[in-house]
């Protein structure tokens, strides 16, 4: 039908939500994004808040992302009914779609690992709020001596790379402080090694041994006794520490969604892997941390899938290859990226200073690219083409 | 002692960051008596799974490759 716009909620105006709402034609759609709070936020630069102290500034308004002929309405979602095809808001308005865009993203839970709460009062972390990644930078620049254990919490978490940049980033702060011969580091996970996909740890693994940085793998952590100063694996393993960060277990934002089937235990959004489309419904989609899909949760994720939810949503045929493209800072100015797809196991891509400059470059171009697709697209399109994993692989094994 | 409840872990098509996330998951909410049954199709799962078993100590069961998956059947034993 000419002249009908379709319209389209977007629930979560963070990274994907943003993204595919400047992407789909002013013509065709009427979008309409719904956030509970105002801010879109950089949430990567938590870890050189934690490490480096950064005062580089890590939100904007989400109104100030969105191109102007997109709503923005700053309430809470109290109901996502896909049935009756409505979002209904905290002051009990409804609005009706055509579409629905899940994009809520992901928060973390605290109450899965008793002490961890205490634990993050006391140390902070560097994967939920501004204050608690300056809570990090305060336990490490208080830390004359000691034990700094680092520790991968089992379950989900945002951003795969990130608790070994932070493991890194720590072992470079003391020993820039001259303090590396006084302060153990220590990084627990519950994978079978430190980084778990095998080729990228054939790169790791040796860089933290010649660091000095110890790790214990297969730690799947129980709890913490934060006066005693130890933490418990499952098996009774005890990790003493002077200061514990903990990247805690993630989980799906609460919001009552009807059905609640389509949720799995953790609260995230069952999806379909290749379309994004909610588990049973064809005129809803889940895009980034807030879906169950066994992908990265990371932001060039959401990025990717906000792109084929786009070009779905306009008719066109399109499909997830599943690629990640996950920064990697290993310190003293030194990257790789985690890069894969459906089809290519994890490439074993070099450490090099270009790399992380890719990193620092792209944290600069961030809201643009939000704002702007169609002039970046074309920027990230070649960056993707020139390092697809089934190239790659040919010339990094 | 009570009889374990059996959870079924589906982790096929699952590569990256690993199986052993959705196993660890399970384990998580698992108690001691609890039968987890994993399914996977990452190669690296196999010898993964082996480890996991001699670092944590529970116990496996069942360890066979099927034409189109790999499935672990782990009687959880270890924990405190």
């Amino acid at each position: 039908m000419v002249g009908v716009k379709k319209r389209v909620v977007i629930v979560g105006g963070g990274a994907g939500g943003a993204i595919l709402a400047n992407r789909l034609s002013k013509d065709e759609f009427e979008v309409t994004v719904v956030d509970k709070q105002p801010y879109n936020w950089f949430w990567p630069w938590l870890l050189y808040i934690a490490f480096r102290g950064s005062r580089r500034p890590i939100k904007r308004e989400i109104r100030s992302v969105l191109k102007p002929w997109v709503n923005f309405i700053q309430s809470g979602a109290s109901v996502v009914n896909l049935q009756d095809r409505y979002v209904e808001l905290e002051n009990g308005k409804r609005l009706d779609y055509d579409y629905l865009v899940i994009a809520t993203g992901a928060t973390v839970d605290y109450s899965k690992v008793p002490g961890l709460e205490k634990t993050v009062e006391l140390f902070g972390n560097y994967h939920s709020t501004e204050e608690n990644a300056w809570k990090v930078w305060q336990t490490i620049n208080s830390m004359k001596e000691g034990t700094l254990a680092i520790i991968l919490a089992p379950g989900a978490y945002r951003c795969p790379p990130s608790p070994l940049e932070g493991v890194f980033l720590a072992e470079e702060f003391f020993r820039r402080r001259d303090l590396r011969d006084k302060v153990r580091i220590v990084f627990a996970t519950f994978y079978p090694r430190p980084y778990p996909a095998e080729p990228m740890n054939e790169l790791i693994e040796p860089l933290l041994k010649e660091r000095g940085i110890e790790y214990i793998t297969f730690y799947t952590l129980d709890q913490i006794d934060v006066e005693k100063r130890v933490a418990y694996s499952m098996e009774g393993e005890e990790l003493k520490f002077d200061a514990a960060i903990v990247i805690p277990p993630h989980v799906g934002v609460s919001i009552k969604y009807v059905p609640d089937n389509i949720l799995d235990n953790d609260g995230f959004v069952l999806a379909d892997k290749f379309t994004n489309r909610v588990k049973g419904f064809d005129d809803a989609f889940v895009i980034g941390d807030a879906s169950a899909l066994p992908v990265a949760k990371t932001g060039v994720t959401a990025h990717l899938q906000a792109g084929v939810v786009a070009r779905l949503l306009q008719g066109e045929d399109a499909k997830n290859t599943g690629r990640t493209n996950c920064p990697f800072d290993v310190g003293y100015g030194l990257g790789t990226f985690v890069i894969s797809d459906y089809y290519n196991p994890t490439v074993k891509y070099p450490i090099n200073k270009v790399n992380h400059l890719f990193k620092v470059a792209f944290a600069a171009t961030y809201w643009d690219m939000i704002l702007y697709p169609e002039l970046w697209n074309p920027v990230f399109e070649a960056f993707f083409e020139a390092t697809e994993p089934a190239k790659l692989r040919q010339f990094y094994r | 002692m009570s009889q374990g409840n059996k959870v079924l872990v589906d982790a096929r098509g699952i590569a990256c960051p690993g199986p052993i996330t959705e196993l660890v998951k399970a384990y998580r909410n698992a108690k001691n008596g609890d039968v987890i049954e994993v399914w996977a199709t990452d190669a690296g799962f196999e010898p993964d799974i082996k480890a996991w078993i001699q670092r944590t100590g529970n116990q496996l069961l069942e360890l066979r490759k099927e034409a189109d998956k790999i499935v672990a059947v782990i009687k959880i034993t270890a924990k405190k």
